[in-house]
């Protein structure tokens, strides 16, 4: 078993609520970023700005499992890489390897506060009780192996049910983020990446990257990125089904 | 028009979609990391010219300089300084997989072995427990020692060889670059030990000093060369060396006063057919220096990583 995640580029809406998600689900202070949305233009008409949403990329052969000097970067048998923030001496070596860089050194002057100057707010104090953050420790997305663990303790399957899958994948109003089993050539997203020629980034690294992109190459050829139409048409393909489910399940015009 | 209009709510994000600098190593407390590095190619390199021409001041100052200088300003970089002990086995096993984790063993079998050594040199000890018992020892840990400074010094070269995000790092060549570099250096400090009226003769030093300073010239030289055919970033970084923000650091500080300066001052040296005078000596040493910090500075600073999506900028 190795979990993965497929980005679907085209359904992709740019409304950054995965980020919110993550954001919320781990109490992420300011400074810090597990999942981003990253932007740029482009020269394509009408194409001026694109996004791509990435994340910690799960790698099977990953850097920073390999350097980290106290071990503290693991990866499971699932293929989640993790960090023991209890092991982590934060000498930085996994952030400056990682050739996506995304891993973020969590230091006191990265957090603030989310009103800098003023006291905590409760929700801030209740986070850190809920998910503490060890400053002087390095962190990144895990695939929120905690809705994982504790959804198949219960009989659950990650990617199916949102209780065992990751949130930035249950919260994607427009469907662009698939999660699911690799190793199975049955689930959904090795099917996805089979059809649509998903891709990873820099595979010449050698890393093995567990997310997957689909709909659309990244780059400046006119043919490369989906055009804004076809996000749109995505978009609203996908309102209309919610609507139609709602009008089933409330029953209302 | 549509152009200007989006970049009224969305400016383009920087972060990795144009070539970013590394910056945990090279600034704010990553300034650490610079200076550490430093002494590191410092401290061994003087250890190990001190070793060749068995000179018991410069073993020590090499010594000191890794132990109170590098490990203590490394350690104060991390997060968590007081987990240090973590890195080294029985609670970790990394040095298996790790640079970094086999730099921190080779310091401190580095330090144990040099330390042996260093008392069992010591002329007041030997006279007190003879000779026949002193010297096995002395030259036993002498090449434990050898070989774990050989380590100290190559392996931050090591380190950021392995990083593949960063193309200009990414060279066979650079922890050869840096060994060489630190073991110049070395032969820069004995001649201020040699002056110092330590046990260390400075014309030795001189001569070492210049073919040494030559083949980094060389080694310098080809390190760029073949860099610049390796990728679009490295030649950026390259080019940030020669003439974009750190081309003063390049140009003064490694060039100059790391290159040119001690080997005029060495040539000087050769063609008046003796030592070159005090004066010059100690602006040679200086410069030694002085070139050691601009040469881990240039390294770190020109530390450039691919973009994500590389055919978005042509990289």
């Amino acid at each position: 078993m190795r979990w993965g995640m497929v980005i679907n580029l085209v359904k992709c809406t740019r409304c950054h609520a995965c980020v919110a998600a993550c954001r919320i689900e781990h109490f992420l202070p300011l400074g810090m970023n597990w999942p981003r949305l990253i932007a740029w233009e482009t020269d394509v008409p009408g194409q001026e700005l694109t996004t791509v949403p990435v994340r910690c990329n799960q790698c099977k052969e990953a850097p920073c499992v390999e350097v980290c000097p106290a071990e503290a970067t693991k990866k499971r048998e699932d293929g989640i890489v993790y960090v023991d923030n209890d092991i982590c001496v934060g000498c930085r070596y996994c952030v400056v390897v990682c050739p996506y860089q995304n891993r973020t050194f969590f230091s006191r002057d990265k957090d603030p506060g989310y009103f800098p100057g003023y006291q905590r707010t409760r929700f801030e104090k209740a986070g850190r009780k809920l998910f503490p953050h060890v400053a002087g420790t390095t962190e990144k997305c895990d695939f929120c192996m905690e809705r994982i663990d504790a959804g198949m303790a219960k009989g659950l399957v990650p990617g199916k049910d949102r209780e065992a899958t990751p949130a930035c994948v249950n919260t994607c109003q427009a469907r662009a983020l698939t999660f699911g089993d690799l190793d199975d050539p049955e689930s959904e997203i090795s099917v996805l990446i089979k059809e649509k020629n998903g891709f990873q980034l820099h595979p010449e690294y050698g890393t093995e990257p567990s997310v997957y992109y689909i709909d659309g190459k990244i780059g400046n050829a006119p043919s490369n990125i989906a055009p804004r139409e076809a996000q749109t048409a995505a978009h609203m393909q996908h309102l209309s089904t919610m609507e139609e489910r709602a009008r089933q399940i409330f029953g209302k015009k | 028009m549509s152009q200007m209009a989006t970049r009224q709510w969305m400016t383009t994000h920087e972060w990795m979609v144009k070539p970013m600098h590394q910056r945990e190593w090279i600034e704010r407390r990553g300034i650490m990391i610079w200076i550490a590095e430093t002494f590191t190619s410092l401290g061994a390199g003087l250890y190990l010219v001190s070793l060749f021409i068995n000179s018991w001041w410069g073993l020590l100052i090499g010594w000191l300089i890794i132990m109170f200088l590098k490990l203590p300003i490394h350690i104060a970089y991390f997060g968590k300084p007081w987990r240090f002990y973590r890195t080294m086995p029985p609670f970790s096993n990394a040095w298996k997989t790790s640079w970094f984790a086999r730099g921190i063993l080779f310091s401190v079998f580095f330090g144990t072995f040099g330390f042996i050594q260093l008392v069992f040199g010591q002329p007041d000890f030997v006279n007190l427990i003879g000779n026949s018992i002193a010297n096995p020892i002395y030259y036993t840990f002498g090449v434990l020692a050898g070989f774990s400074a050989m380590g100290v010094g190559i392996y931050g070269g090591f380190i950021m060889n392995y990083v593949k995000g960063i193309p200009f790092w990414n060279q066979g060549l650079l922890p050869v670059v840096i060994m060489l570099a630190g073991v110049a250096d070395g032969f820069g400090l004995i001649m201020g030990v040699g002056l110092a009226g330590g046990d260390a003769s400075v014309a030795w030093a001189e001569a070492g000093s210049r073919y040494l300073l030559l083949i980094n010239i060389l080694l310098i030289v080809t390190y760029l060369i073949s860099a610049g055919y390796t990728s679009a970033v490295a030649k950026l970084s390259i080019q940030e060396l020669l003439k974009g923000p750190s081309a003063f650091m390049f140009w003064v500080g490694l060039i100059f006063l790391g290159l040119v300066v001690p080997a005029v001052i060495s040539a000087v040296s050769l063609f008046s057919g003796g030592e070159a005078s005090s004066v010059l000596l100690i602006i040679a040493i200086a410069a030694h220096t002085l070139g050691a910090f601009a040469l881990k500075y240039c390294i770190l600073k020109v530390g450039i990583y691919r973009p994500l999506f590389p055919r978005v900028a042509a990289y």
